[in-house]
């Protein structure tokens, strides 16, 4: 598969703090891939720096195709209606609106609305359709769904797979770990400037091992244990409920989920 | 150019929308024309020969300093720059479209000033409409280029409209539309020169064209540009 974008040694540093320490990665074709941090781990500088929207200090980055860009924050004049602004950026770039892009999107029916009083769905489909005027061969979305409720969530889902379905490569920062479970093929974990993991979700969990969460309920509490052998935890655990009389009402078991496998690489533990 | 003419046009419409500026370009400069006009041509009556000039001032200066700033203010103190950038629309774009379109509806209050004041307060009419149209294209194109500097800089919303009216308040004070300035204290007439609403409104009422009025607005022009350059070129490095 061909390489979308790659990226070689890239480094950064505000002042004394290095932010980004040598990054090397590349996004290939057709593919969604996230990119992921705690704060402060340079996930939105190396973004912003693939994007063109911040300078690097050394390094190389290649990006193969035209780019769109959706920003976490951002906003335009409270009194522009969506379609004006289409329009606007669209004319500004020398392209024409994709009419079926905005039907998926819904903006044909913002028409009457102005800037101000869109929801914070609305807002999100707006500059991802101003991201998408440009007919992107690459799309970069931050935090997409930051702010959305579960149904604008799950439909903007849906228009991210449209997306990739369409051939489109999608770059994008998310916090939302069932997010990133979902849609992404791979992910890359940033930690101290570095690329501290790379690879598909499985291989994450390949690589972290296999962790379970234990949740016992009783009529008095629920206590949640953590496990790397379910067996060994289980028994000795049922044993001292026995011991100390209190009955059990439930028992939930499951895998631990990809932000704790995510927590323990970015903490240096995996 | 399509491009461009649709931003004017565009931000035509939103300035339409934003009642701010209907407010303070359309509104109080014909309201204080109303009143004042009344006022100044009843207890002076040769206020009717500068009528016109001053009334445009004082309407071209409101819709300038207070009306543009906080519409910058929107684009380069907020996010709304870094979606420019994104999306690949120059940082210049907005500057330029907003002070397109506050130059038009400038202009269109200064017509109804000229059309109207001779016919509610008989003003008279400048002897040399040229002059009179040219200097005042002259006068609102260095007033906006101030009021640039105020909306690049300022970047919080709440402190714009004070910035602003440091320079407004003195600009209507000193510049002679209220009362001569011969009458003012040398101090005050020294420091009324160093706005543009001094030199537009001598432009304006001199019945001749006479260089050393248009040379302030000249120099308070290139210099206002260069700073909105540079600043324009800092906020792109935000």
């Amino acid at each position: 598969m061909n390489e979308a974008i790659k990226i070689s040694k890239l480094k950064k540093r505000y002042g004394a703090h290095v932010v980004l320490d040598g990054l090397d990665f590349c996004v290939r074709q057709g593919e969604i891939f996230a990119l992921l941090g705690a704060n402060g781990a340079g996930k939105t500088t190396s973004l912003e720096c693939i994007e063109g929207l911040r300078k690097y200090d050394s390094g190389s980055i290649t990006v193969n195709g035209r780019t769109g860009i959706q920003l976490q924050s951002a906003s335009l004049p409270e009194h522009i209606k969506p379609l004006e602004a289409v329009r606007l950026f669209a004319k500004w770039n020398k392209m024409t609106p994709d009419k079926a892009m905005l039907d998926a999107l819904g903006i044909d029916a913002l028409a009457k609305k102005q800037y101000y009083q869109l929801s914070t769905g609305q807002k999100r489909r707006l500059h991802l359709a101003l991201a998408l005027t440009r007919n992107p061969d690459i799309l970069f979305l931050d935090e997409p769904t930051a702010g959305l409720d579960v149904e604008g969530r799950l439909s903007l889902h849906e228009q991210i797979r449209q997306l990739k379905a369409a051939g489109k490569t999608i770059v994008l920062a998310s916090h939302d770990m069932a997010e990133v479970e979902n849609l992404c093929d791979r992910i890359a974990i940033l930690s101290g400037g570095r690329i501290a993991f790379i690879g598909t979700v499985r291989q994450l969990n390949e690589t972290v091992g296999k962790h379970y969460n234990i949740t016992i309920q009783t009529e008095r509490r629920s206590e949640t244990y953590e496990s790397d052998n379910i067996e060994e935890t289980l028994l000795s655990l049922l044993m001292q409920y026995r011991e100390t009389g209190e009955h059990i009402t439930d028992i939930q078991i499951n895998r631990g989920s990809l932000e704790q496998h995510f927590m323990k690489i970015a903490k240096g533990e995996a | 150019m399509g491009a461009f003419l649709y931003g004017v046009f565009l931000q035509w419409k939103l300035d339409i929308r934003s009642k701010t500026l209907i407010i303070t370009c359309y509104m109080v400069p014909l309201l204080f024309f109303a009143i004042m006009g009344g006022i100044f041509t009843s207890i002076m009556p040769e206020a009717r020969d500068t009528l016109i000039q001053s009334m445009t001032v004082f309407g071209v200066t409101m819709g300038v300093f207070i009306g543009l700033p906080p519409s910058l203010v929107e684009i380069y103190g907020s996010d709304m720059k870094r979606v420019y950038k994104a999306n690949g629309v120059p940082l210049s774009l907005g500057l330029v479209l907003t002070n397109f379109s506050a130059y038009i509806h400038l202009l269109i209050m200064s017509i109804i000033l000229y059309i109207a004041a001779p016919l509610a307060f008989h003003a008279k009419l400048p002897e040399n409409p040229a002059l009179y149209f040219g200097s005042l294209a002259m006068f609102i194109a260095v007033s906006l280029s101030i009021a640039d500097i105020i909306g690049l800089t300022v970047k919080d919303p709440a402190k714009t409209s004070m910035v602003s009216m440091i320079v407004f308040l003195p600009s209507i004070l000193l510049s002679g539309i209220m009362f001569p300035i011969e009458l003012l204290p040398e101090a005050f007439e020294t420091a009324g020169k160093l706005f543009p609403a001094s030199w537009g409104y001598r432009l304006m009422t001199a019945g001749t064209f006479q260089f050393e009025n248009l040379l302030p607005l000249l120099i308070i022009l290139i210099l206002a540009v260069c700073v909105c350059v540079i600043l324009l070129r800092r906020a792109a490095q935000d």
